[in-house]
């Protein structure tokens, strides 16, 4: 999260409050709504790290709030991150590392684990799919997040139905 | 439970010949029943069989052994022409290639079931008009399959596989020639017409469409290897962030 | 009810079928169509050519009893019998005799006509003009009996009434009659006169005879009919003919030429039968997938078979119903004007129903095999990649152009199209090489008249003078080189109730030069040579001796050789005149002329008449089958068509194969040139094979194939030609050129246009 709010920061200074508004609007149901506590503990982190700076304002009858500004540093770091090529999502590990353990204890056999497997994408799936039909067509950035995510799961499904063939 | 199923398949085989003589045994020993209204995926590396399959199920092929219902009547036993009739009547195919007939318009594609089922040419009309303002395709009713783009194409096509009502609707990878959004216009299409209360069988390689299904059937090597209800962990509801996590 | 709903499913699919390939259908139409007319066409000149007795009753609505009497008949009791339709006459008739160039004298008979041309038994006009009561002295003759006495339209001439009283009449015009049969074979001659002129010449009327003419309206009554009109006139009926004797005189009897039509109408039609079979399966193969597709919709084998025979059959039978009218509007206008009747029914019944029922057979083969396609479209439409076939190897062997190696690849991939297609050249490229036999045939028949047993070109008859007269006058004029003294006579040959001919000419020591065909010619008294024809109706073989009974007197003869007969079709018995018996021999009753190389035979023939001979012209077989060039040239026409109708579909279906790889090619780098060249020799090079295989298959076999019609003929094995190489080059040469361009057109369409990658 942090190099959301970093990008936030960068465009106008913003307080806490403000910044759980912005995430919201760009990516909608798309995106877990962040608690406004979660969001303050990052934005000290990050102040501590020397990317942003606080002002306090005064306010007439609330406690004074923090508005935050992206400094030199951590316009380095966002610079960075934005440059950096992404790390692709992993293999799904856990399931390989069943997939070729379990039939050694005995305990599944991986026609079993596979198909197991099989279902629960597809029920990921169908959720997907429905989330899809639910989501305004008008929003992008949603919609285009749950076509990621599809894809990936049919990626998934297709090397699930490699290891059904190869593994005997 | 004593609904009467749509399909019964008990231990159907398909071996074919292959032209040096070996057998090539491509479905073996299936037992699949599917319930009226219920949209059941097929799935399954290619070369598992699923084409046999679904095409033993259309009748476009002859079993080798086994048995096959359909709505409570034997049909392997069926001749060629008794399939012909009974496919006319209640059961709709598409292919993965579209198969429209080149050389009629998509009007006459989408009546031609109609007719053949003994509608009167009126009726037939009516119907066509029904489906292809449903498919949004009214106005490309004069047009050549060949002027209409593979998602249009395949969208005739299930119009016309839906033109008699049949009972059953088998589709062998519909989608499997489509780009990602001619795929999502047929799924629309396919869902509304399940939740209409069409039984569908449908071979596919495509997730998106397997999830659209109450059920998926595993195939390898022409054995069913898994056949099992895809259920929903959460009840309708939610948002993205249940399904999609952003790292960072 | 169903089935007519199901109907309608399968008229959409037509209706849209047809719409999608509406020049292959009207080419299919056209091909059809062309066969019929030709059929209907040579059927019609072959019958007007062969009887011209029908044509001629028909357009003269000729009468078709004519009852002689000696006096006026009852005509309301004739016209009132039953099956009578109307009466011709009665007319008065007197006999006379013509006093012909040198004294001769023929006779003739004198008929009464009124000034205004009759409605019934009209004669045909032919030249000149109608009687005119402003000139009673102007008569109009029978034509076949003006040409052999040599009248023409106002040549003056004199008749000698049975009083001694004579006349002298003028020709004002010749027409044509089917009441009577031609001169000489229905003698006397026929004239026309007025009233007034018969009775000049005949003043009394007890020498007069009246004829009455009955048209029916049923001919096969008229036995019943003349009966009746018999028993009607009370014994006042002395002669009846009827149609059928007349018919009889008129027939000739031609088998050569029935047999050679009904040759190239069958050919025809196995082409046609090629052609719509081709056409219709190439069709049923590019269509398999939409046929799949429609199985799988639920259509029944049944269904599409009887939908595609219903398609193609339906272009067949539509082609059938326009040649018909075709070949009749030809007949009706374009040989109408050289008044040949239109076809009679049975023949054009046997044409129509016979082509209707090879045009459904042709097209019931593909239409079942496309019912019995299986219900998977899925089946990918990708065309067999070819090996490269032995052919394309050798062709890359000897380094010939890479267009040529792809296209020679392509000709034989799929080979039962290739094999159809090659058969569908080379069937009516035979045909057409048998033609040019036939034709070389008939010019081999006039180049060397001996070869058909026509050495003398001219006969002979001694009319008024002694034998010894004529051999004389004769041998005296410089063109003639022999005279062969001759007898013409009927003999009855054991177990036969008919007679047949038998021909005397030249002697056992000097025989006339008949042209062996088998065994040799005669050398003794008592042998003789026979044609196929009568060694057929004998069942004897050359070596035989048979026994005939001429004029009552019994003959044993020993057949030592055949002929090639073209007379009485073959049945003809030639052998020295002094094998016969004196009272048959002597005198001689013509004499057979040998001219001189280059000889005029007309110029011949009119000096001798000068000196007061009758002298008869021999007719060339040629002549006789002059017909049969005009149905070659338009034979030919139709079967270059048949084959040019192959190669389309040839091409179209090959360009159908070849999309895919033509993509490829493309972006191999091969020039729209080269890809053309490729193309045109997928297709040109079967074209070129069927060519060359039916030229040579029918080079081989026209001679053995026109020997064969000969033998079946009666005028025996030996008069067939091969075509000469110059023609059969020149055929073959425009043939291969046609389908080259042919193979162009598509080749060259599709080379230049963009070719989508992907097939669908
Ligand atoms: N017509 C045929 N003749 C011979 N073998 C066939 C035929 N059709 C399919 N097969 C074989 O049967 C097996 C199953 O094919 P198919 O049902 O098309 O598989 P899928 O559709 O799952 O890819 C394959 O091994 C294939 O080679
Ligand atoms: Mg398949």
């Amino acid at each position: 999260m942090r190099q959301s709010l970093l990008a936030l920061l960068a465009k106008e200074p913003a307080h806490g409050y403000e910044l759980k508004q912005a995430l919201e609007a760009i990516f909608g149901s798309a995106y877990p709504s962040p608690n406004i506590g979660q969001i303050y503990v990052t934005l000290g982190r990050l102040e501590k790290d020397g990317h942003v700076r606080s002002v306090g304002v005064e306010q007439s009858n609330r406690p004074n709030k923090k508005v935050y500004y992206i400094t030199a540093a951590g316009l380095e770091t966002l610079q960075a991150w934005a440059e950096e090529p992404t790390e692709g999502p992993r293999v799904r590990d856990e399931f390989f590392m069943k997939l070729v353990l379990a039939p050694m204890t005995g305990l599944s056999d991986r026609m079993a684990l596979i198909n197991r497997q099989r279902r629960h994408y597809l029920s990921l799936m169908r959720e997907l799919g429905e989330l899809a039909e639910r989501t305004d067509p008008g929003d992008r950035v949603a919609l285009l997040l749950i076509e990621g995510a599809m894809l990936h799961l049919q990626a998934d499904l297709d090397w699930l139905e490699r290891c059904q063939e190869e593994l005997p | 439970m004593t609904t009467t199923p749509a399909i019964r398949a008990v231990n159907l085989v398909k071996i074919y010949q292959s032209g040096r003589g070996l057998p090539v045994p491509a479905v073996r020993g299936v037992d699949l029943t599917v319930d009226p209204g219920e949209f059941v995926a097929i799935m399954g590396p290619s070369g598992s069989g699923k084409s046999t399959l679904i095409h033993l199920l259309g009748g476009l092929d002859t079993r080798t052994s086994g048995e096959i219902w359909l709505d409570g009547k034997r049909a392997d036993t069926l001749s060629e022409s008794g399939w012909a009739v009974l496919r006319r009547e209640k059961i709709g195919f598409v292919f993965q290639f579209f198969n429209l007939v080149t050389n009629m318009t998509v009007a006459d594609n989408v009546e031609l079931p109609a007719l053949l089922g003994g509608a009167s040419p009126r009726h037939a009309r009516e119907r066509r008009e029904y489906l292809l303002g449903e498919l949004g395709l009214t106005d490309r009713a004069a047009a050549a399959p060949a002027q209409l783009s593979g998602g249009e194409q395949q969208r005739v096509a299930l119009a016309r596989a839906l033109a008699n009502q049949p009972r059953l609707l088998l589709a062998d990878e519909p989608t499997g020639n489509l780009d990602s959004r001619n795929t999502r216009d047929v799924l629309k299409l396919l869902s509304r017409v399940h939740r209409q209360g069409q039984t569908i069988v449908l071979v596919t390689h495509d997730a998106r469409v397997a999830g659209l299904a109450d059920r998926v059937v595993s195939l390898l090597d022409g054995e069913i290897v898994d056949d099992g209800a895809i259920v929903r962990r959460r009840g309708p509801g939610g948002t993205a962030g249940d399904v999609v996590e952003l790292r960072g | 009810m169903a089935s007519r709903m199901i109907g309608s499913a399968e008229g959409r699919w037509i209706r849209a079928d047809l719409r999608a390939r509406r020049g292959q259908a009207l080419l299919t139409v056209l091909t059809v169509a062309g066969i019929v007319t030709a059929l209907i066409a040579a059927a019609t000149l072959l019958e007007d050519g062969t009887n011209p007795w029908r044509g001629l009753f028909e357009r003269g609505r000729g009468a078709h009893i004519w009852l002689h009497t000696k006096t006026v008949p009852d005509v309301s009791a004739l016209k009132s019998l039953d099956g009578v339709t109307d009466v011709a006459g009665p007319y008065h008739s007197a006999p006379a005799t013509l006093a012909a160039d040198r004294g001769r004298k023929v006779p003739i008979s004198l008929q009464e006509a009124p000034a205004a041309l009759p409605a019934v038994a009209r004669p045909l006009l032919s030249e000149g003009r109608w009687l005119d009561v402003r000139h009673p002295e102007g008569v109009v003759v029978e034509r076949s009996f003006a040409r052999a006495i040599g009248l023409r339209p106002g040549s003056p001439f004199t008749v000698t009434g049975l009083n001694g009283a004579t006349h002298t009449l003028t020709v004002a015009g010749l027409a044509e009659t089917g009441d009577q049969g031609f001169y000489p074979e229905w003698a006397p001659g026929l004239a026309w006169t007025l009233r007034q002129t018969l009775t000049a010449v005949e003043p009394a009327p007890g020498r007069t005879e009246t004829v009455t003419g009955l048209r029916l309206a049923d001919p096969g009554l008229t036995d019943l009919i003349v009966q009746r009109a018999v028993f009607t006139l009370h014994g006042q009926v002395q002669r009846v003919t009827t149609w059928r004797e007349v018919r009889a005189a008129m027939e000739l009897d031609n088998r050569l030429l029935g047999l050679l039509l009904g040759l190239f109408g069958v050919a025809g039609l196995v082409a046609a039968a090629l052609a719509l079979a081709n056409v219709t399966g190439g069709r049923v193969l590019t269509q398999l997938r939409d046929i799949a597709t429609l199985k799988s919709l639920g259509f029944t084998r049944g269904q599409i078979t009887r939908m595609l025979l219903v398609e193609h059959g339906a272009l067949g039978l539509a082609g059938i119903a326009l040649g018909v009218v075709a070949a009749w509007l030809i007949t009706a206008y374009a040989l109408g004007e050289s008044g040949v009747t239109p076809l009679s029914p049975g023949p054009h019944a046997a044409i129509t129903v016979g082509t209707a029922l090879v045009v459904l057979v042709a097209v019931w083969l593909p239409a079942w095999r496309g019912g019995r396609t299986p219900p998977l479209p899925a089946v990918p439409a990708a065309p067999p990649r070819g090996r490269l076939s032995r052919l394309a190897r050798l062709a890359l062997l000897v380094r010939l152009p890479p267009a040529l190696v792809l296209g020679a690849r392509d000709a034989f991939t799929r080979r039962t199209p290739a094999l159809l297609t090659i058969c569908g050249v080379a069937i009516p490229m035979m045909m057409i090489t048998i033609g040019l036999g036939c034709w070389a045939t008939l010019d081999d028949f006039i180049r060397h008249p001996e070869g058909v047993g026509q050495a003398a070109a001219l006969a002979v008859r001694p009319a008024d003078l002694t034998a010894e007269e004529t051999r004389e006058r004769v041998m005296a004029d410089p063109d003639v080189v022999a005279a062969y003294p001759g007898a013409e006579l009927d003999a009855l040959v054991p177990g036969q109730t008919r007679t047949v001919r038998t021909r005397a000419l030249g002697t056992s020591a000097d025989p006339y030069p008949f042209p062996v065909a088998e065994g040799r010619m005669f050398r003794d008294r008592g042998e003789a040579v026979a044609g196929q024809g009568l060694l057929d109706l004998l069942g004897a073989r050359v070596g035989d001796r048979v026994r005939i009974t001429i004029g009552g007197t019994p003959l044993i003869v020993r057949i030592v050789g055949r002929v090639i007969e073209p007379e009485q079709d073959g049945e003809v018995l030639s052998l020295g005149i002094d094998s016969l018996a004196a009272k048959d021999a002597v005198p001689p009753r013509f004499y057979g002329l040998v001219l001189r190389p280059g000889a005029e035979p007309g110029e011949a023939r009119a000096r001798l008449q000068a000196q007061g001979l009758e002298v008869a012209q021999a007719v060339n077989p040629a002549d006789r089958l002059a017909v049969i060039r005009v149905i070659i040239v338009a034979l030919v026409v139709v079967l270059a068509l048949i084959g040019l109708a192959n190669l389309l579909t040839a091409g179209a279906l090959g360009l159908r194969d070849h999309v895919l790889d033509l993509a490829v090619l493309k972006a191999m780098g091969l020039t729209p040139r080269q890809v053309m060249a490729t193309l045109v020799t997928g297709t040109g090079l079967l074209a070129v094979v069927g060519v060359l295989l039916g030229g040579c298959v029918g080079a081989l076999w026209s001679r053995a194939l026109i020997d064969l019609e000969g033998r079946h003929s009666g005028v025996g094995a030996g008069i067939g030609r091969a075509p000469t190489p110059g023609m059969l080059a020149a055929a073959i040469g425009i043939a291969i050129g046609a389908a080259l361009l042919v193979a162009l057109i598509p080749a060259r369409r599709a080379a230049r246009a963009r070719i989508p990658v992907t097939a669908r």
